[in-house]
């Protein structure tokens, strides 16, 4: 018990760019690169053939532009369902924590692309012309990326629906005795709120928050499926076209490899900065392991 | 200074409190016994209105605070309270726990906040330890940082649930001993303990409940030595061993 008697401070701020980081990706990098050398010489093709390239070069930026706007649109979002939805279900409040029930229930037990579909072709019949009308004003969405962005917000409510769980998970740690002695110092709900449960609850949530955004950034493939625009649905639109435009059907492991090394990176950065964030206002006493 | 007339409270079918009537005047040091469930615990909420009571009055400085247009939040502010399990605020040191209250609920500006909680940590022996967490104190150390929190409001009086109770028995003096030296400075406060040893020198009443109700009150000498009702004595006997 009384081991922790020296002075302690907070724990000094790790950099947010460390050379370990650095060097794991371009070990990444460099390693599949040189797997494509491999295997481009085992399948016996050129891997730097221009018409390769030039035929799939733009479908690769235009899609990885495109899955950069799906994340950034979904990632949000479902941050804020899933916070919303995990604190109405520890409200309190039945006809709040009824319906987060039912939503985080709903979204955890239909296959995500099954929900992608739904949204993809009904969605558009429940939102009022009103409201259409009004997103292509302020927008500018067409009614042809209507429905795609409606299959977005699929994407985002089944990551929602995880990330309420991970969020209720949080609330739920914070000890009935904090709040007591939040309140017995007169403090309000929502100070009591913002000035307590919220700090720990987010630190308590971002370890698991970081896997979830990881297998949501993978989840944005699901809209190549309706034809998005994006990283998956344009490099199957280019494999398809292989043979009719007399290239190698060899090339189709140039392109995955390199659809792969993408969405490698991206989840690594993102899995990394969260972490780096964790450790930067990690507590003692307020870590996972300590639940 | 703090009063209690006919205090009812209810939990579902359970009758928990069946009238308390005390008074406690300005420097008085209250101590509550009685066995668990009694009632003691659900008594000391009434007070700070962490429970609102079903029936009754309670005035803090003659001026009635369970009243419907009175804040609670303003209430609680009057009156500090430590609790048998600490409940620190893991996410901030040990002075950020002492200075939260002052700040978000009184508006004091940041650096005062802090000035004044580093002279209370040192007040409680703890100026060493001012940025440590509270998962990083021990159990002793929490309770007396509890209590800085707690007088960091200025609050006309204190109210302990059973402060030492969860404490390993080496830490229980540091803290009853932070505690005498609030009594002997002035500070109105009502405690629940099973601390003989405290409740004898520092108490200037005892209290015995049982059953929500208050069966005997009187100096220690009196309640300890010669207790009148026979629960009080049986009651007696068993924590004075
Ligand atoms: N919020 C509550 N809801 C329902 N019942 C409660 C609640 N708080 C207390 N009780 C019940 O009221 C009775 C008195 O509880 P209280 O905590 O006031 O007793 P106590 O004298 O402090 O006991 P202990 O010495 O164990 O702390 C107990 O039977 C308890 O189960
Ligand atoms: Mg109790």
């Amino acid at each position: 018990m009384a081991v922790a008697t020296e002075h302690v401070g907070r724990t000094r701020a790790p950099p947010i760019f460390s050379l370990s980081n650095a060097a794991r990706i371009v070990e990444m990098v460099i390693g599949g690169l040189l797997l494509i050398s491999i295997m481009s010489v085992v399948l016996k093709f050129d891997i730097r053939d221009p018409r390769l390239w030039a035929g799939y070069g733009p479908n690769f930026v235009r899609g990885f532009w495109g899955t950069l706007g799906y994340i950034a649109l979904i990632l949000p979002i479902s941050v804020g369902v899933g916070f919303a939805a995990g604190w109405a279900r520890v409200s309190g409040h039945r006809m709040l924590a009824w319906p987060a029930g039912a939503f985080v229930d709903f979204f955890r037990g239909v296959p995500p692309i099954v929900v992608i579909l739904f949204a993809f072709l009904f969605g558009v019949d429940f939102i009022p012309l009103r409201v259409q009308l009004f997103l292509q004003d302020v927008f500018g969405t067409s009614s042809n990326s209507l429905p795609f962005t409606l299959a977005a917000f699929a994407v985002a409510f089944h990551s929602g629906a995880y990330q309420a769980e991970i969020f209720r998970a949080g609330f739920q740690s914070i000890s009935r005795g904090q709040i007591e002695a939040a309140e017995a110092l007169g403090m309000r709900h929502f100070q009591t709120m913002r000035s307590i449960i919220l700090p720990q609850t987010v630190r308590l949530s971002l370890p698991p928050l970081g896997n979830e955004f990881a297998v949501l950034i993978k989840d944005t493939s699901l809209l190549g499926a309706l034809g998005a625009t994006e990283l998956v649905g344009l490099s199957q639109e280019f494999t398809a076209q292989i043979p009719i435009s007399g290239g190698q059907i060899v090339w189709a492991f140039a392109i995955w490899s390199s659809v792969a090394l993408t969405y490698f990176v991206m989840t690594f950065l993102v899995t990394r900065l969260l972490r780096l964030i964790e450790r930067r206002f990690r507590t003692p006493g307020l870590d996972v392991m300590s639940l | 200074m703090i009063r209690t007339e006919d205090i009812h409270k209810h939990f579902g079918a359970l009758h928990v409190l069946r009238g308390i009537t005390l008074e406690v005047t300005r420097g008085d040091v209250l101590v509550i016994i009685g066995p668990s469930g009694s009632g003691k615990s659900t008594f000391l909420r009434c007070i700070n209105l962490l429970v609102r009571p079903d029936e009754g009055r309670v005035f803090i400085d003659g001026v009635q605070v369970n009243r419907a247009d009175i804040r609670p939040e303003w209430v609680r502010q009057q009156v500090g309270m430590v609790f048998q399990s600490f409940n620190l605020f893991t996410h901030l040191t040990a002075l950020e726990n002492v200075a939260l209250g002052p700040i978000r609920v009184k508006k004091a500006p940041r650096d005062e906040a802090e000035t004044k909680a580093r002279q209370l940590l040192a007040r409680v022996g703890l100026a060493a330890k001012e940025q440590s967490y509270p998962a990083e104190l021990s159990g002793g150390q929490q309770q007396r940082v509890a209590i800085a929190r707690a007088l960091a409001m200025d609050p006309k009086a204190m109210l302990f649930d059973e402060p030492t109770s969860a404490l390993d028995p080496e830490y229980i003096r540091e803290v009853l001993d932070v505690m005498a030296n609030l009594a002997h400075e002035g500070m109105t406060m009502i405690v629940v303990t099973h601390e003989m040893g405290f409740a004898s020198s520092v108490a200037s009443r005892i209290v015995f409940m049982d059953g929500g109700i208050i069966l005997e009150e009187g100096r220690p000498l009196d309640i300890f030595e010669h207790p009148k009702n026979e629960r009080t004595r049986a009651f007696v006997s068993k924590i004075l061993r």
